[in-house]
């Protein structure tokens, strides 16, 4: 099994590297003249006001939070998937179970207007 | 030298010191991304181990998902780093409390853990499927009191989050505007002419 | 000649050998894949241009074949800008956390039956693993920029890849359960026996969801909010320029290709031919990823961008329902071994 990993291992190490290498290209061949101009943020041309890290609606962390725990739903769901025609009616019956508490969740937050955005 | 051996060690030291970083760099996104690369390596170490499925989802759950709301947490608070070192004293002993309980757990658990091994069914069945037989036929109820966790994690979350009414919202639904008639909105009302003196 | 290099490989160790073939392979994937992203934004201009009535590039060499040539040497001379107060460490970070997974990905695609780098068993679960990666190469350049459209665009962004990746996952699963494996190979022998038994028609409603999703995950027309030149300019990468731009871009476009090959494999059976056991061959696999490519430049030509709430409203209250719903009937199918396609 490991000996199959090692492609991946070497993909990834490559894929970093040939990044690095062109980026290191551009570097290289391109000009380098900063000037305060240019360097500043754009901003359509005004000089910048305020801090440009500003705080953010509270419904970004809700999605979020709430993409963790269906990610979670989902990889419970695989291995489950995959082994359908050995475990029977009570794993059709578990699942099914899992999947209705997941719908209760999905409702709730229907209800409650947590995928609302204006 | 064994070539698995030299990547274990690899991995096993870039784990240490991105977990130190995590610490001990000043920058709270720097340290979250130090956690990122440090659960990554992890999860090499996990595939070393032929847990295959674990190592990719703790790329999946924890790198993919868990880090990503760290980090919108971390860039949108946009944290001050001298005004969160102003209480490092005055929480150092609650501090210092916790960390002894974890380490006091860590160790019992170390030391009364009783290992028990994955039964093997046969080399031909592949890690993930291994999983999830084991999980669906003897873990069952284990995987439906995590289900109930989960639930109340959403309704938690909702819980925490969401305080004002949804009604307050400006979004418009385009069926309920295509379906409005004249008649429900136009209201025509007839008038006398006044009259006037010319 | 082959002697003298067969006598040079034979002074490197075994283990050399392994590796050195690896990379091989990995080169023979890599380069084609940067050319076919390089004519991939000629073809988008040229079909665009055709669609609405223009001729599109047509001075750089003969029809403008050598414009995607001429763009890449003008990208590698060009400045590459580090702005005021950037992390210019994350800065020049962000694109290769964005095209590293666009490219590792590649890894466990079955081209042929017997054309696949590596054939592990979890392979969609790591496909999965690593597209969820692609979030950070947009937060962070977002975040690293120091700039007011850079980091509205990241957050919009991170938000809606978030979201379509659920859509996706769920889809995913009702893969699996028809197919009974994480491994791609395996996944495009479960849909042999010509056209009717590829994943399409079972699982209609996933294969659109999934290739809809796709296109949101990979920030496209009509899902490209992330950029909104009309408010935003250009998204979490307005400040990057040569080099570091291109990266970004060549994520994105290795990222459409990505999403296409995928989709051929897992709902429109790979490299199988339409008629069962009628040459099936690499030919099919190309022919059908061209097929999605086409669908993301035809997107791009048609449709308006999609407003925010909208985007979020179509991931969480559209295709989460329809998928769950979808697993509950597709459940009770296999149960039932509803033929053709479960008996």
């Amino acid at each position: 099994m490991l000996a199959e990993y090692l492609p991946i291992l070497i993909f990834l190490t490559l894929g970093v590297g040939l990044s690095f290498v062109l980026l290191f290209v551009g570097l290289l061949l391109g000009p380098h003249k900063p000037d305060d101009a240019k360097n500043s943020p754009y901003e359509c041309g005004f000089d910048e006001f305020g801090n440009s890290r500003m705080r953010f609606d509270v419904r970004y962390y809700l999605v979020a939070i709430l993409f963790i725990i269906f990610d979670l739903e989902i990889a419970f769901m695989f291995p489950w998937a995959i082994v359908l025609d050995s475990i029977g009616t009570q794993g059709f019956v578990a699942m099914a179970i899992f999947l209705v508490l997941l719908t209760v969740g999905f409702a709730y937050e229907w209800k409650k207007g947590a995928l609302e955005w204006d | 030298m064994n070539f698995e051996l030299i990547i274990f060690y690899f991995y096993a030291l870039v784990a240490t010191l991105s977990a130190l970083a995590v610490i001990l760099v000043k920058n709270p996104v720097h340290s979250a991304l130090n956690l990122i690369l440090c659960f990554f390596s992890v999860a090499a170490i996990w595939i070393l181990l032929e847990a295959e499925f674990l190592g990719l989802v703790l790329i999946l759950v924890y790198v993919g998902a868990v880090m990503v709301l760290f980090l919108f947490v971390l860039m949108m608070l946009n944290l001050n780093i001298k005004e969160l070192k102003e209480g490092f004293v005055q929480h150092l002993p609650l501090a210092i409390l916790s960390a002894g309980i974890m380490l006091v757990q860590t160790i019992l658990l170390f030391f009364n853990i009783k290992i028990k091994t994955m039964p093997e069914i046969s080399s031909n069945i592949t890690n993930s499927k291994q999983l999830g037989t084991l999980l669906y036929s003897e873990y069952l109820l284990q995987f439906e009191i995590a289900g109930v966790i989960l639930l109340v994690a959403i309704i938690a979350a909702i819980g925490l989050t969401i305080r004002k009414k949804p009604k307050e919202n400006k979004y418009q639904n385009p069926a309920e505007q295509v379906k409005s008639h004249k008649k429900d909105r136009l209201k025509i009302v007839k008038m006398k002419t006044e009259d006037y003196d010319g | 000649m082959i002697e003298f290099i067969m006598t040079i490989w034979g002074w490197f160790y075994p283990e050399i050998q392994t590796i050195l073939i690896i990379v091989f392979k990995i080169i023979i994937i890599v380069l084609p894949l940067m050319l076919a992203v390089a004519y991939l934004t000629f073809a988008e201009r040229k079909i665009i241009g055709f669609m609405q009535m223009r001729i599109g590039p047509n001075r750089v060499g003969p029809r403008g074949w050598l414009q995607p040539i001429a763009d890449t040497v003008k990208l590698m001379l060009k400045e590459i800008i580090f702005p005021a107060q950037s992390n210019k460490f994350l800065f020049i970070l962000a694109p290769v956390l964005s095209l590293t997974p666009a490219l590792a990905a590649w890894a466990v695609i079955p081209f042929s039956d017997t054309m696949i780098l590596s054939d592990i068993d979890a392979g969609l679960l790591y496909i999965l693993a690593l597209t969820s990666l692609g979030v950070y190469g947009v937060l962070i350049a977002g975040w690293a920029s120091n700039s007011k459209y850079a980091y509205l665009g990241a957050m919009r962004a991170a938000a809606q890849i978030i979201s379509y990746e659920i859509a996706m996952g769920f889809a995913l699963v009702g893969v699996l359960m028809a197919s009974g494996s994480l491994n791609l190979g395996d996944i495009v022998d479960a849909q042999s026996g010509g056209l009717f038994h590829w994943f399409f028609i079972p699982l209609f409603p996933l294969f659109f969801i999934y290739f809809i999703a796709g296109v949101a995950e990979t920030n496209r027309a009509p899902f490209d909010m992330a950029e909104g030149e009309s408010e935003i300019v250009a998204g979490f990468h307005v400040e990057y320029s040569g080099m570091a731009f291109a990266l970004f871009f060549l994520a994105e476009y290795a990222n459409m290709i990505l999403i296409s090959a995928l989709t051929s494999v897992m709902f429109l059976g790979g490299w199988q031919s339409p008629i069962a056991g009628f040459g099936d061959s690499i030919f099919w696999f190309f022919t059908k990823t061209s097929l999605f490519l086409l669908l993301f430049l035809w997107f791009r030509a048609t449709f308006p961008r999609y407003r925010y709430d909208q985007i979020m409203r179509l991931g969480w209250k559209v295709f989460l329902p329809i998928t769950i719903a979808w697993l509950f009937i597709l459940g009770l199918a296999i149960y039932f071994k509803l033929p053709p396609w479960f008996a």
